[in-house]
């Protein structure tokens, strides 16, 4: 996507990120940028999201409880946000919509977990019901 | 014929929120009590959930994003995270207790205890979200629940003394016997009532499933001029069937067999059969519309991919939720907790959580990034933004009128 002027908290920050199928994949949990050293303007470089970057945006007490429980969870081992690089992304509107699947982009230990254990095991988990 | 059948999301939506079993009750109570002398408040209500799902149908046709995803992105996420956890509660109460009207509904046809029916019907509901198209859904319950127009043509049947109804509705006042602050306690119930959270979650998320676009906006206004007002005109029936038959007698309703009773009076066993199916359709929809609702919040303040478009396992942790919500639903009602109770403190609590859902929407739907030309008018504006004021004196009053008026009593 060419450059463009963006307000993080306004544009990016809270937004939904969707795929090139339009699936939904996450949410746009915290944002990574650089400022560089020779006073050129800042960018983006990476969206951060999952439990390790909403935590401490929640903040507090709350925000470190969230990351520990889905640590306790067994999803992750480590306190690192997933992320999705920057330049993936092909549009931002009333969702950030970015050039992979969600297969592709991998980041849902979540929903593999919930599906190996819950939902496939129900019939009828492969149909649509429309 | 088929245009027809394209408003059945909003009458489902409204039969959903205004009829369930907490208003069934709630609306037979208030008529037994005050007469018509709270018709303004569903009126007033009525043309809130008007305005406020209009707008956040239109944000979901135009951007494809339901109403939780803009709750977030404008509240930030520790506030959405209140307003979240306040929902699911009110949620989860509702949903227990719609899950219980229905076997209670059932229970009026069979005499067998509410109880034996609840694990069956919670399982029904599951099996609803997870095998039922959307559509077929949302034409079913929502045409059956139809049926309660019963309650208008027994109201006619009982030949009231329309003038005295409609100089209670006018001149509305506060009977002798009753404090004014139980009178503004049932106020803020029905108001509560009019104007639920799950309302907007469902319509906006339903409106997405239903895969509207910036052409379907005659569409969705079409759904919420004639669904809600639907809704509204069954509680207002509801409520002066028993201003008729209950309020010179000085009998006082607590029971769903209580809500048919004049309705009974008047068109007999036809009259019963028709609320039987009418109860039956609109609780059964009130559950699948908050079991749904808590899917949709969760998934949606997280951004998981959710809804009944997709297969189950593409929405995992979706239907997780779903599945989640409605064991623990089951569980409370089986713990043989008064589900009517249950559902009218839902209704106060529900009042709380409003300002939270509203504000977001309204901010959302004057942002031209999102809607462009799309954006409310000001006529609009100036009502929404009046009733924004509503809304935050209703929830900050809520709750200590519940304690001043010990719920009612």
């Amino acid at each position: 996507m060419a450059a463009r002027v963006l307000d993080l908290t306004l544009h990016l920050l809270d937004r939904q990120v969707v795929d090139q199928d339009g699936g939904l994949v996450c949410n746009v949990d915290d944002v990574d940028f650089l400022v560089p050293d020779d006073g050129s303007p800042p960018y983006v470089v990476e969206l951060l999201t999952g439990p390790a970057a909403l935590g401490p945006r929640l903040g507090g007490l709350l925000g470190r409880w969230w990351v520990s429980a889905y640590q306790l969870l067994g999803q992750r081992h480590d306190r690192e946000p997933d992320r999705i690089p920057y330049q993936l992304v092909t549009d931002v509107g009333s969702a950030v919509t970015v050039a992979r699947t969600r297969a592709e982009l991998g980041i849902h230990p979540g929903e593999d977990r919930a599906r190996e254990y819950l939902v496939d095991r129900l019939p009828g988990a492969g149909h649509e019901s429309g | 014929m088929k245009k027809v059948l394209q408003v059945t999301l909003g009458i489902l939506t409204a039969i959903g929120g205004f009829v369930d079993i907490g208003d069934l009750v709630a609306n037979a109570l208030v008529g037994a009590r005050f007469g018509m002398s709270l018709a303004w408040v569903v009126i007033v209500g009525v043309i809130g959930i008007c305005l406020y799902a209009e707008m956040s149908g239109r944000v979901a046709a135009v951007t494809g994003r339901a109403v939780f995803d803009l709750v977030r992105e404008r509240m930030g996420p520790r506030t959405a995270l209140l307003n979240l956890v306040a929902s699911n509660l009110v949620n989860l109460l509702t949903l227990a207790a719609e899950v219980a009207g229905v076997a209670l509904a059932l229970q009026l046809a069979t005499s067998v205890s509410y109880l034996l029916f609840v694990p069956l019907v919670a399982f029904l509901v599951w099996f609803v979200i997870w095998r039922m198209p959307f559509e077929q859904m949302e034409r079913m319950f929502g045409l059956a629940g139809l049926a309660l127009l019963v309650f208008a043509v027994g109201l006619w049947q009982l030949g009231p003394d329309w003038g005295s109804l409609a100089h209670q509705a006018v001149h509305p006042s506060v009977r002798s016997g009753e404090g004014h602050p139980t009178y503004w306690y049932y106020a803020i119930a029905l108001f509560g009532a009019a104007m639920t959270p799950y309302e907007v979650f469902f319509f906006s998320s339903g409106a997405v499933e239903e895969k509207w676009t910036k052409k379907d906006l005659n569409l969705e206004r079409a759904n919420v001029y004639i669904g809600f007002p639907l809704g509204g005109l069954l509680s207002l029936a509801i409520a002066a069937t028993t201003a008729v038959v209950f309020l010179p007698r000085g009998i006082a309703v607590d029971h769903l067999s209580q809500v048919a009773l004049p309705t009974v009076m008047a068109l007999g066993k036809v009259g019963l059969a028709f609320l039987i199916v009418g109860f039956v359709a609109a609780t059964f929809g009130a559950a699948l519309e908050t079991t749904l609702s808590s899917g949709y919040a969760v998934s949606q303040y997280l951004g998981w991919q959710w809804g009944k478009l997709v297969r189950p396992r593409d929405a995992a942790r979706f239907h997780a939720v779903v599945l989640v919500s409605l064991i623990l639903g089951v569980m409370l009602i089986l713990t043989t907790l008064d589900p009517i109770k249950v559902t009218e403190y839902s209704l106060v609590f529900s009042a709380v959580a409003l300002p939270l859902t509203y504000f977001p929407i309204l901010v959302v739907a004057n942002d031209p990034g999102y809607m462009k030309d799309k954006v409310n008018s000001g006529l609009s504006n100036a009502l929404a933004t009046g009733y924004l004021i509503v809304i935050t004196v209703v929830a900050l009053a809520a709750i200590p009128l519940m304690i001043a008026t010990k719920a009612g009593a």
